[in-house]
């Protein structure tokens, strides 16, 4: 069974936010959620100061705390892992929220779909935004609708610098597992028992 | 919406094959439309240039298709009181309106003295455009046409090798010098493919050591980030060169001897000492005389010495280059640019090291040199006062490094379609093209054009003076006073320098006609609007400014045009037949698309063309006639990668300067064309070799302590992203871009704490904004995102550009830069200075 997953190149990311764009248009997600993303951390003082990008989105988590806690199985696991959410059966009442360790949902508030990105709604806001529904959560899909087409996610196609990489974490010698095998691949913060399928490799 | 609706194509879902503009350069692009709406744009994966990726901008561009504030039709203000901030009471008219409005205006203008019309165009896309000026009759550049990027860089890459861009190879070198440059981390030349070589680049095992004031993505993803104070780059390529020659004798003599005019014997007076058949002469030591540079008898090639021949005393340009550079230690230069001496030596160590001399390698059946060591530099490097002494310095590291153009090394970009411009020149050199914009410009006193173009015979057209030529006609001795202000896709009120300044002029001007898509800081200026297509909508064949690649692409529509817009080009060509200029303009475009290639398909001079036709004539003179529009529509691009022979070396067997005779001779007759004038006209930087000397803004000054400094990041290169509204948000919050960036011990004097309201004084203006602090900013330097300047929707930006001067003792009078450091104080706002 296919366990899909991503490895994310902290060597590689430049922290351009390409990712961030390309899953804002791709999904139309509202304006606050931002399912990809990138944290800058700058530690040090100076001159040894060291900048780090850090890209981030729903870990997908094998054992996922928001699907369990979810009082309607609105927030469910595919047989492939993803870890999705049915709108339709949200209640909006942000259990999974409080669950998630890693903060990867986002509440859509009442009204805020109302006006556009321009203050009124255009024609990409209108086609796009017509997927969601105020006072629900929603969340990073792994792109679902594109990987049951056969495609990579938005995010990951975008990349400048191929920092996102897709694949199959069940398939020993895919590009994932290798990539996780050889550069010592780490799932965040794992003490949480979650088993994220989403791994950051660092060295070069 | 009801226009778009009803605009609708039947088509309910597909993918167009286009190229993108949300910058100046031109990324593959795949743009997917369902029922009519752009909903997404993704690299395009045949593209070789951008290989699928795309920046952020490059993902966004259906919000500017479907902004708001898009000019929608044309418009002719109603409020005749002008001002930032004043609502011009815009009301709509028709095309014929409109044009018969903008070409009655022009008409008169050019009836009595087209030098009275400015034009500000910033289109690099449609770089042709940029001569319809010159069509008309109206000599002059009223914006930034690189005197704070490029203006320094691209004469001295023209006048080495042709090129207009420089980066270095991404394929095979390993020890990568960055110094005031995004190129494959966060701007510059085509960043998605750049950013993907780089970072293939770096897990290779590539070193990267960067060299920056403010710790920006290239100094994150660095082996070594190095520090230094702003604007003194120039010192720390002269500290290093120094060690290279005088300490580590690491660099590549055969190179130079064999490739470059370096073993060519200079005179007394600067220039080559000549044999009686009037050839440059190399002293042989072999022989123990001096010879003919093509001499089949040259045993050897003297780098040093002082020799006479025939009485004349002259010397190898070498020679002259190590007496200078003598005594630019890196204790020195230390001194100036705040680099450690050691650090210094290390990287000079380092690159020479790295550089393999006497190394070669095979590539496509050729044998080249391999040289994987390089210097890549841009704006931030030499954007400055003496930005053409910078750039030659930093161009030499290479040269000494015997770098250019070979695998591994520091290789010229062309600018388009056009290529390199190969031919040669006197003495075995490459003849040098630094007029690669626009054919040079002749001297005349006094001149015609406001950025006294006439008077730059190496440079670039210096839009900042033509400010201070408005408003200061007796200082430039003009003849006239211009009246009209033609502004295309540019947006002087919020790009050019000296804001105070800029207004003034602004408001000189009779009448403003703004060609544009959205509504921004100059078009609030204008009288009358005239639309253009988004690059969504439009069509045009381009290639600009393309590292790796070579190959026109197609723009074509991804929808109809959702509002009453009209292409540009088709708007100049209007105005020109109105105005009786189309013959003229008819003509450029042949001359300027290379349609001259193919008498058949010449624009006759009295007929008008639309865009579409010139497009399909550009892209089958290019080619052929298999390669129409039609053929372009179907299949998007010619890109291909340019192979060993059309990259490295692709003038093998010509030389290039190490010292840069030309332009000390280009001094020499632009003193002699002032002479009898009775006009005083700095000609100083016009010197064949860099040295160090302190320009406006360097040396202590109490009442200005700190250097600021702007930057732009890979979601604002080019600022005018910044009415996108994901952009905006991106950029409000981020690390780089929530406020101006303060190292934290500076701020500590200042008694400024992080989020504190800041005031930035200069000399020439004065900015508020929110200090940011961060151990990632040089303590000298208080550093300024472009994300911040936008005032745009009420938003008061921190406008870096105000405290930047537009005067003439702030601009290199070799290549037109302006000093882009400006030297200020930082108080708490709403306070007067401690």
């Amino acid at each position: 069974m296919t366990r899909w997953g991503m490895v994310l190149d902290l060597a590689r990311c430049i922290g351009c936010n390409a990712c961030t764009v390309a899953c804002k248009i791709e999904n139309g997600t509202p304006p606050d959620a931002y399912w990809a993303r990138v944290y800058t951390e700058e530690t040090g003082t100076y001159p040894d100061t060291k900048t780090t990008y850090v890209p981030a989105l729903c870990n997908h988590c094998e054992d996922a705390p928001c699907v369990t806690v979810c009082p309607t199985k609105a927030s469910y696991k595919r047989d492939d892992g993803i870890v999705m959410i049915d709108q339709n059966l949200c209640i909006g009442c942000r259990a999974c929220m409080m669950a998630c360790p890693y903060s990867n949902r986002f509440y859509l508030r009442k009204g805020v779909l109302e006006t556009g990105y321009h203050g009124e709604r255009t024609d990409f806001e209108e086609l796009k935004w017509a997927l969601f529904q105020e006072g629900t959560v929603n969340k990073c899909t792994f792109c679902a609708h594109r990987v049951d087409e056969g495609l990579e996610p938005a995010c990951v196609i975008t990349c400048p610098t191929d920092a996102r990489i897709f694949g199959d974490l069940a398939d020993e010698d895919s590009n994932v597992s290798v990539l996780i095998r050889e550069r010592n691949g780490r799932q965040p913060s794992p003490e949480l028992g979650t088993n994220p399928s989403v791994y950051y490799v660092e060295e070069r | 919406m009801a226009t778009a609706l009803k605009r609708r194509e039947p088509e309910s879902d597909r993918w167009v094959q286009s190229v993108c503009k949300m910058c100046l350069h031109t990324c593959g692009i795949l743009v997917h439309v369902e029922n009519g709406v752009v909903t997404k744009i993704e690299g395009d994966p045949t593209n070789p240039d951008n290989l699928g990726k795309l920046c952020p901008k490059g993902n966004v561009g259906m919000l500017r298709l479907y902004d708001p504030k898009r000019v929608k039709a044309p418009m002719v203000r109603t409020n005749p009181e002008k001002g930032p901030g004043v609502d011009p009471g815009w009301k709509e008219i028709s095309w014929d309106e409109a044009m018969d409005l903008a070409a009655g205006k022009l008409k008169a203008i050019r009836e009595t003295d087209p030098r009275k019309l400015l034009v500000a165009s910033g289109d690099f896309n449609r770089i042709f455009n940029w001569a319809w000026p010159a069509a008309f009759g109206s000599p002059h550049f009223f914006s930034t046409v690189g005197q704070y990027c490029g203006a320094a860089y691209h004469p001295i890459n023209g006048i080495t090798d042709t090129s207009f861009a420089v980066v270095n190879d991404y394929e095979y070198c390993n020890y990568w010098l960055q110094i005031g440059s995004g190129d494959g981390f966060s701007s510059h030349l085509h960043l998605p493919g750049s950013a993907n070589r780089m970072a293939d680049a770096r897990m290779r095992g590539m070193r990267v050591v960067t060299v920056e004031p403010r710790m920006s993505p290239a100094a994150a993803k660095a082996d070594e980030w190095v520090p230094i104070r702003p604007g003194t780059d120039r010192a720390f390529a002269l500290g290093l060169m120094h060690s290279m020659v005088f300490e580590h004798e690491l660099y590549d003599r055969e190179f130079l001897k064999t490739r470059t005019n370096a073993p060519y014997l200079i005179g007394p007076d600067g220039s080559y000492a000549l044999s009686a058949d009037g050839k440059a002469m190399v002293w042989d030591p072999a022989g123990g005389k001096a010879r003919e540079w093509d001499d089949p008898e040259i045993g050897d090639f003297a780098l040093e010495g002082r020799y006479d021949v025939n009485g004349v005393p002259c010397a190898p340009g070498f020679q002259l280059f190590r007496e200078i550079v003598e005594d630019h230690t890196p204790e020195r230069m230390e001194e100036v640019c705040t680099v450690p001496a050691a650090t210094m030596r290390r990287l000079a160590r380092e690159l020479g090291e790295a550089a393999r001399f006497g190394e070669t390698i095979m590539l496509e059946g050729k044998e080249y040199p391999f040289r994987p060591a390089a210097v890549n530099y841009y704006r931030g490097a030499i954007a400055h006062a003496d930005g053409g002494l910078d750039s030659m310095a930093l161009k030499m590291l290479n040269t000494l490094l015997g770098n250019i153009d070979v695998p591994g090394g520091h290789l010229g970009v062309p600018l388009d379609i056009r290529g390199f411009f190969i031919e040669p020149g006197e003495h075995g050199m490459l003849k040098p093209n630094p007029h690669i914009l626009h054919p040079p410009v002749p001297f005349k006193f006094p001149a015609d054009s406001l950025q006294m173009m006439e008077w730059f015979p190496l440079g670039m057209d210096a839009g900042h003076i033509a400010v201070d030529a408005v408003l200061n006609p007796e200082r430039y001795r003009l003849e006239y006073v211009p009246e009209v202000l033609l502004t295309y896709h540019s947006n002087p009120v919020w790009n050019m320098p000296a804001q105070e300044k800029v207004r003034r002029a602004m408001a000189t001007f009779t009448y403003v006609i703004s060609i544009d898509v959205v509504i921004n800081e100059t078009t609030e200026w204008a009288d009358l609007i005239l639309p253009d297509h988004t690059y969504l909508e439009s069509t045009l064949a381009v290639s600009c400014e393309p590292p790796v690649v070579k190959g026109l692409s197609l723009r074509q529509p991804a929808i109809p045009p959702i509002h009453n817009t009209r292409d540009a080009t088709d708007i100049l060509i209007d105005i020109a037949d109105r105005c009786g200029f189309l013959d003229v303009w008819n003509g450029f475009l042949n001359f300027l698309l290379g349609i001259t290639a193919r008498e058949d398909l010449m624009l006759a001079p009295d007929r008008k063309y639309a865009n579409e036709d010139i497009m399909d004539r550009f892209c089958r003179a290019t080619y052929d006639d298999d390669h129409d529009l039609e053929w372009f529509k179907e299949h998007g691009h010619m890109v291909t990668k340019r192979n060993a022979a059309e990259t490295y070396l692709p003038y093998d067997g010509l030389r290039i300067p190490f010292y840069y005779e030309v332009i000390k001779t280009a001094g020499d007759e632009l003193r002699a064309q002032f002479a009898g004038t009775g006009y005083e006209w700095d000609t100083s930087n016009y010197v064949p070799l860099p040295f160090w000397k302190d320009g406006p803004i360097h040396g202590e000054d109490p009442d200005y302590p700190l250097y600021a400094i702007t930057f732009k990041t890979a979601e604002t290169n080019f600022a005018e992203n910044m009415s996108i509204p994901i952009i905006s948000k991106l950029t409000s919050g981020a690390a780089q871009t929530r406020g101006v960036l303060l190292n934290p011990v500076t701020a500590g004097r200042l008694g400024v704490a992080d989020g504190d309201p800041i005031a930035i004084v200069s000399r020439f203006g004065r900015v508020e904004g929110d200090a940011a602090l961060s151990e990632g900013v040089h303590p000298d330097t208080v550093a300024v995102s472009n994300a911040l300047t936008r005032s745009l929707g009420g938003k008061k930006g921190t406008h870096f550009n105000t405290l930047l001067p537009a005067e003439l003792e702030y601009t290199d009078n070799f290549s037109g830069a302006l000093e882009s450091v400006a030297r200020v104080r930082v108080e708490k706002a709403g306070k007067e200075a401690a």
